[in-house]
């Protein structure tokens, strides 16, 4: 298998979410993409597919300014998830914050892979489903 | 055997004489016995010897009745006592005779009263124990010794000792006292030299004696015959002198290293007499010192010489003891400073007849007196005039002196703070630091141990000093009282207070434009990320609908790009420069003002409108940031109203103290804190579903009432509804 079954996109720019949809499909990096287009959301959804029994997705790709609950908040409560199955979604934060406290901040949560910096490129897809197929 | 002649001589011997028979009656007698021991001046021939004799001993009276039986007795001397208690002694000689020897049976008896020799002879040997004086003789020819009784006293041997020459020498303590006696002994045998010496004897009971032994030599053909001396106990005597001599010898030494120079002035002589170091001190040539009096006076000081010579008349005269200070020229010019004291001695009709004292050399206690003296007036002016503030406290704190620039500091007079101890105006925080500081200068004498404080100024302000302190000790080491240096950093410290608040308001400044750089770098980002990649779409997409889809998407993302300048231009306009434009403006007037400008809003909504704010009350703001900041946070009220209640808005105001506190209370949806506590007055920060929320509001609002140096904070219960609080200053 060399692409991801479910990958899930949290954001509120329905712009970055148009684009993001359409790398993913242009490097054949998803099968299904799920969209939420902020935290509480995302965490209810997610909260939703895992008391169904239903497949939670591979790969997270996260905002961190979001209305209502925002990246950080959102990492908080899904850290707090009792689901084995949570455990094993990768995380990458995808942000416009060149802050260097963002890029600290990302090191207290062991479940983030990477942060990479909007705009996404199908490079950095390309470059992540190499190590998530390797593994 | 009577013949004319013998009978004469027998008349006329110088001696008492009797001549008894068998009987004991006279035969004859010498004139002399009739004399002195016959009681009958008549006729006593052919009477009974004891018919007519003195009172006699009763051994006598033996020797007599067994002499004319034919026993020789002599004896050679008899104490007896006479009936009226009188001492006497007797001295006899009995011989026997017989027909065949001398013509008759009978006695010759020789009678001899010697009271009188013996007398002496006791009270000689009485004397010689009471002065402890015994004699000696040594008899050359027959080499025999013979110590009176003193004399064996002395040796404390027994009475009945007989020494010979050796033994006699051998009491001499072994060494240069037996070698002593040995030399002077022969040395008389031999050379005919008397001796008179002192040395020491070991007793018969191993006590140690000084003695006297004196020895004349008798002389016969030339030849030593006969030495003889006396022995005597000089032990107390000499054990005084010794210890005199010994006190004279210390006292010498004493004076000697203590420098200090002792003379004698004889009053009657005129004679003056110095030690060595009198001349020393004085630096005189002992071999050209005249002994007169002007030989000292000479050496005094010009200045000194009237005084010290009126004192030394005042001592000769006995009216008053010398003691005085006086300066004296030396010879190579330079000057010394002594001391002098004497006594005058008086003879026993109170004339003063000699004078005694000691001179000793104080220059170099003068140089020292004036040095001290300068730097004692240096320390009062250095006090008196330092800069610093300068004070004596005693060890328990209490102020001793202080100087004009300490009262300054605190703005007490000496006066009053010579009533006070330093506890007294410590502020009572710094206390227990201040009596640990006291301990370690006053019980472990630390002498340049510094420590910070504050005091209260007598008008109540606090003063910040430095302090530094050093104990000063009396002779036996205990501290007296504490040198204390008072540096005044008040004003520094305000001054530090002051940049430090500064420092603190630019760090926060600091930070918010840090925050603020980065909020503006994240939005710009964010759209510009946004319009490369649809760009990039734009460039590849050959579907017409999909580019016209991309297009309009470029569209938006420019115009939020616009906005998103808009609104930082807003902020920006904010930060700067609004503390210029403040002016006293009316709540209550801004208030009622928006709420008519947003009136069509508040009566869309039913809202019921409380305001309670008193007309006097007016804030330091800028007009226009008034009205935005009253505008927005109304305006949130009514758009994030529950969606189950009318909205219910309150407007109070009240004056904390220099400050004016304006409260906005709805009852609307309310805002989890707990979780967006931090984060509700940020950039771009929204917490709710609403299609306008912007999340620029509220950091506009923050930014406006900060630059009028106010401060806002948010109190909130979901579902219960929200208040915000505007603290502005008042006018």
């Amino acid at each position: 298998m060399n692409k991801v079954q479910t990958c899930c996109i949290i954001d509120d720019d329905p712009i970055f979410v148009y684009g993001t949809k359409r790398i993913i499909k242009e490097v054949d990096f998803a099968t299904s993409i799920l969209v939420y287009s902020n935290g509480q959301e995302a965490l209810d959804g997610l909260t939703k597919l895992c008391m169904a029994r239903e497949p939670l997705p591979e790969v997270i790709f996260l905002d961190l300014n979001m209305p209502i609950l925002n990246g950080w908040e959102f990492l908080d409560e899904f850290k707090n998830c009792k689901s084995k199955r949570s455990k094993k979604i990768i995380i990458y934060i995808i942000s416009s914050s060149v802050d260097p406290r963002d890029l600290e901040r990302v090191k207290n949560y062991e479940q983030v892979d990477t942060y990479i910096l909007k705009p996404i490129t199908p490079n950095d897809l390309a470059k992540i489903l190499g190590t998530i197929t390797e593994n | 055997m009577k013949t004319l002649a013998v009978d004469f001589l027998l008349k006329e011997s110088p001696n008492a004489i009797a001549i008894v028979d068998t009987k004991l009656n006279f035969i004859s007698h010498s004139n002399q016995w009739q004399e002195k021991f016959s009681l009958d001046k008549t006729d006593i021939i052919n009477k009974n010897l004891f018919d007519s004799i003195i009172e006699t001993p009763s051994l006598f009276k033996i020797a007599v009745n067994e002499g004319v039986k034919g026993k020789e007795h002599i004896n050679l001397g008899q104490k007896f006592t006479l009936p009226d208690g009188k001492l006497q002694w007797l001295k006899w000689k009995i011989i026997p005779s017989t027909i065949q020897d001398h013509g008759f049976d009978g006695a010759i008896i020789f009678l001899d009263d010697i009271t009188a020799v013996q007398k002496e002879l006791e009270l000689l040997h009485k004397a010689e124990e009471v002065a402890r004086i015994g004699c000696w003789e040594l008899d050359l020819i027959s080499n025999t010794v013979n110590w009176t009784k003193t004399t064996k006293d002395i040796h404390e041997v027994e009475p009945d000792f007989i020494p010979s020459l050796e033994e006699g020498i051998n009491f001499y303590k072994e060494g240069v006292y037996r070698d002593k006696i040995s030399y002077l002994v022969s040395n008389a045998i031999a050379e005919g030299k008397p001796f008179d010496t002192e040395l020491i004897i070991v007793t018969a009971k191993k006590n140690e004696v000084w003695v006297r032994a004196k020895g004349e030599v008798e002389i016969l053909n030339g030849k030593a015959v006969r030495l003889i001396g006396t022995f005597q106990d000089i032990d107390e005597k000499k054990k005084i002198e010794l210890a005199h001599e010994e006190i004279s010898e210390r006292l010498k030494i004493t004076t000697q290293t203590a420098q200090i120079g002792t003379w004698h002035y004889d009053l009657v002589e005129n004679e003056l007499e110095w030690d060595n170091e009198m001349y020393r001190i004085f630096d005189i040539d002992k071999n050209q010192f005249s002994k007169a009096l002007e030989a000292w006076s000479s050496t005094i000081d010009p200045n000194d010489k009237e005084r010290i010579l009126a004192a030394t008349n005042d001592a000769i005269k006995g009216l008053k003891d010398f003691d005085e200070e006086y300066s004296i020229n030396l010879k190579n010019g330079s000057t010394r400073f002594i001391k002098g004291i004497s006594k005058t001695i008086r003879d026993i009709n109170g004339q003063p007849i000699k004078m005694t004292g000691a001179n000793w050399d104080i220059t170099e206690l003068r140089s020292t007196e004036f040095e001290l003296d300068r730097s004692t007036k240096l320390f009062t002016e250095t006090f008196e005039h330092s800069a610093v503030g300068m004070a004596l406290v005693s060890p328990e704190l209490q102020w001793l002196k202080a100087n004009k620039s300490l009262t300054h500091s605190l703005g007490y007079s000496e006066e009053e703070l010579l009533k006070m101890s330093s506890m007294d105006i410590t502020h009572p925080d710094d206390l227990p630091r201040s009596n640990s500081y006291k301990k370690k200068v006053v019980n472990d004498g630390n002498e340049n141990l510094q420590f910070q404080k504050r005091y209260f100024h007598k008008n109540g302000n606090i003063v910040h000093a430095i302090i530094g302190s050093t104990p000063v000790k009396d002779l036996n080491g205990k501290v007296s009282h504490i040198i204390t240096q008072f540096l005044d950093i008040t004003d520094r410290i305000e001054a530090q207070k002051k940049l430090e608040a500064l420092v603190d308001v630019t760090k926060s400044q600091n930070e918010s434009l840090t925050n603020f750089a980065h909020i503006v770098s994240h939005n710009l980002r964010s759209h510009s990320s946004n319009m490369t990649m649809l760009t990039k779409f734009l460039n590849k997409e050959e579907d017409e609908d999909e580019r016209k889809n991309i297009n309009r998407m470029i569209t938006s993302a420019t115009e939020s790009l616009s906005e998103t300048i808009a609104h930082l231009n807003d902020v920006v306009q904010v930060k700067t420069g609004a503390l210029e434009k403040l002016q006293s403006i009316s709540i209550l007037n801004t208030v009622n003002q928006i709420t008519r400008s947003i009136n069509g809003l508040l009566e869309e909504q039913n809202t019921k409108l409380k305001i309670d704010v008193p007309k006097s009350h007016f804030v330091h703001a800028v007009p226009a940031y008034l009205e935005s900041i009253f505008l927005n946070v109304l305006t949130n009220a009514l758009k994030y109203r529950s969606t189950q209640r009318t909205p219910d808005i309150e407007i109070k105001s009240k004056i904390i103290g220099e400050d004016i506190l304006i409260s906005f209370a709805d009852n609307g949806q309310g805002i989890d804190l707990n979780r967006h506590g931090n984060t509700i007055f940020g950039m771009y920060k929204t917490f709710h579903k609403h299609k306008d929320a912007k999340g620029i509001g509220l950091f506009i609002t923050k930014n406006q009432v900060e630059s009028m140096s106010g401060t806002i904070s948010i109190e909130s219960k979901v579902d219960e509804g929200t208040t915000i609080f505007i603290k502005l200053k008042r006018s």
